[in-house]
């Protein structure tokens, strides 16, 4: 009997992943019978902000621990995978003081992807063991510096990525399909992790550390590896990320984007998929709606000036609305459930 | 039948330069419910944290199951056989009861002898079967500190240590939990009991240590401790008026 419900919360558990991992694709459908281009660009940029709001939520949702660096991580996976897949004489004339061995070096896009995931993995597992000791807002402000030192090596590295100057030519290889495709499939791997032991004994570790080692986890070695895993999905992002946008700079790895993907983080709910993917959702619709109307507001002479920012002005106090109202977020820490199997829930508790 | 389980030999223990522990010695053979009494500052946690690995003693051997553990870390030590369920209901609020009772498995998770041990819990604590995919913390605190037993059993543990089991519950929450010591000794669960509210746990005991500042004052069975009644006035009774012992 129990054995079978253990089956049944199991299956309701996973349920809501592959619901939305379906209406991933069917909206990809829908969107590839009928719509205009301008509506698919907006929903490949969805699908992408998600893949790696996801990647994000891997380790932040499930430690508690703010992780300012993910975004860096994905400027790493943005550049190796650009540098490996970009043909020699592109990368001769954009990025002229390149080292020669890195100007011949060039692998397919889909190698050159998965490479620029590892590379950032790799980065992560040798930074990340003495930032895992810590925590609270000791561990916040290490993280954060962390970034701002990944940001340095970004823009003053130009060797490697041009400086601070735009890095182009890169290949499009990254379709609406492909994007909403690996956004499904880290949409199922990250509700496979947060369920998984290394998953459960994280979340574990977030609720209380101390009763976390009372029954033999490891914090530190439990935080590491989530982090590390973290940080390949995010790479993995910034590849797809940057063969998608083509050309970019290393300020499209820092604060700002940082913020936005925190905020979709910690809009929708940072313990659970569902919340995650609500956030990516509401913080990429009010982007193109406010956009639009920034440029209706800046077109038309409404108002005497000219109106920039409007993004992040509503996006910041949608922030601080959502954290005075509901700390946890829209969805908060469990999953949505189906409602059907909610009643049933209710009805087994009266008895 | 008295295979000794867990043999503490002069041990002594501190915090920096406060000796807490002034070469104490105790037994908990199998199968045996053992009480470890004593009032506040007495050194009953101190002893505990020797056991489990979070204090490191200064002198004195733990041997558990013919092996010295006094300097292993608590993980090997949960890991050979010793579960504690610390005081105060150390459960995951936000994970849920299901959670908590996997996470309790995991030092030798195994799918097939989860879902067993899952259903052995079930029969003990059957509110824990009703409650299985909600959250810890909203389970009331009987439950939570059912859970925190729950939990600590799914280990397997030879011996099962409980850290002031009753403390905060309601009497008739304290009755349930004694109950189900009793039940748990019954099924041969070796469990030294560390409580305050000696009354209750001297009716379950097989036998007895009394602790005081460090030294060890008492020990033999529940009714030798009733004969030498000196000794539990001055120390159940004695100065602290709220915990009345009538024996």
């Amino acid at each position: 009997m129990s054995g079978v419900q253990m089956i049944l919360g199991r299956i309701k558990a996973q349920a809501v992943a592959w619901i939305l991992a379906a209406a991933l694709l069917l909206v990809a459908i829908v969107m590839n019978l009928f719509a205009s281009g301008v509506l698919i660009d907006i929903y490949t940029y969805f699908c992408l902000n998600l893949l790696l709001v996801l990647g994000l939520q891997m380790f932040m949702g499930n430690s508690g621990i703010l992780n300012w660096t993910y975004v860096g991580f994905v400027g790493i996976g943005a550049y190796a995978s650009s540098i490996l897949s970009t043909a020699p004489a592109v990368k001769d004339m954009g990025v002229p003081n390149m080292y020669p061995a890195l100007v011949a070096l060039q692998l397919p896009i889909l190698p050159a992807l998965l490479v620029g995931g590892l590379v950032a993995a790799l980065v992560a597992a040798i930074i990340a063991w003495p930032l895992m000791r810590l925590s609270n807002a000791v561990g916040v402000i290490t993280l954060f510096a962390t970034l701002i030192v990944m940001h340095v090596i970004l823009t003053q590295w130009d060797n490697v990525t041009n400086g601070p100057r735009t890095f182009f030519g890169v290949q499009y290889y990254t379709t609406m399909w492909i994007a909403a495709g690996a956004a499904a499939a880290v949409l199922l791997m990250a509700l496979w992790f947060k369920e998984s032991s290394l998953g459960l004994r994280l979340r574990a570790s977030r609720d209380d550390r101390h009763a976390a080692k009372a029954v033999g986890i490891n914090v530190v070695a439990v935080r590491y590896f989530s982090f590390v895993t973290s940080s390949f999905i995010g790479g993995l992002g910034g590849g797809l990320w940057a063969h998608y946008i083509t050309s970019f700079s290393p300020k499209s790895f820092y604060m700002g984007e940082a913020f936005l993907l925190i905020t979709m983080l910690v809009i929708g709910g940072a313990g659970s998929i569902s919340g995650a993917t609500l956030g990516a959702a509401i913080v990429t619709i009010m982007r193109e709606l406010l956009r639009q109307l920034e440029g209706y507001l800046n077109n038309s002479g409404v108002i005497a000036f000219d109106v920039y920012g409007l993004t992040e002005v509503a996006v910041a106090l949608l922030m601080i609305t959502i954290l005075i109202w509901r700390p946890g977020g829209i969805v908060g820490g469990q999953e949505l459930s189906w409602p059907l199997w909610r009643r049933r829930d209710n009805s087994a508790e009266g008895e | 039948m008295t295979h000794t389980m867990l043999t503490i030999r002069d041990l002594h223990a501190s915090y920096g330069a406060i000796t807490a522990l002034h070469g104490i010695s105790l037994d908990v053979n199998e199968g045996e419910l053992v009480a470890l009494l004593g009032s506040n500052g007495a050194g009953k946690s101190t002893t505990l944290k020797s056991i489990c690995g979070v204090l490191r003693p200064v002198y004195g051997s733990v041997v558990f199951l013919d092996e010295q553990i006094a300097n292993k870390t608590p993980e090997s030590i949960l890991k050979r056989g010793i579960s504690l369920v610390p005081e105060g209901r150390d459960i995951f609020t936000s994970l849920t009861v299901a959670e908590n009772m996997r996470l309790g498995a995991f030092v030798s998770y195994n799918r097939k002898r989860y879902q067993e041990d899952l259903e052995e819990m079930f029969g003990l604590f059957p509110i824990l079967k009703e409650r299985l995919h909600q959250p810890g913390g909203l389970l009331s605190g009987g439950e939570q500190q059912q859970l925190a037993i729950a939990r600590a059993l799914m280990s397997h543990p030879k011996l099962l240590i409980l850290d002031e089991p009753s403390l905060g519950l309601s009497p008739a929450l304290v009755d349930q939990i004694f109950e189900l010591i009793v039940r748990l000794r019954e099924r041969g669960m070796t469990i030294l009991l560390v409580e305050q509210n000696a009354e209750r746990a001297l009716r379950v005991a097989d036998r007895a240590y009394v602790l005081n500042t460090g030294v060890m004052e008492f020990s033999g069975t529940p009714e030798e401790l009733e004969n030498e009644l000196d000794i539990a006035s001055v120390y159940f009774g004695g100065g602290e008026g709220n915990k009345e012992v009538t024996l």
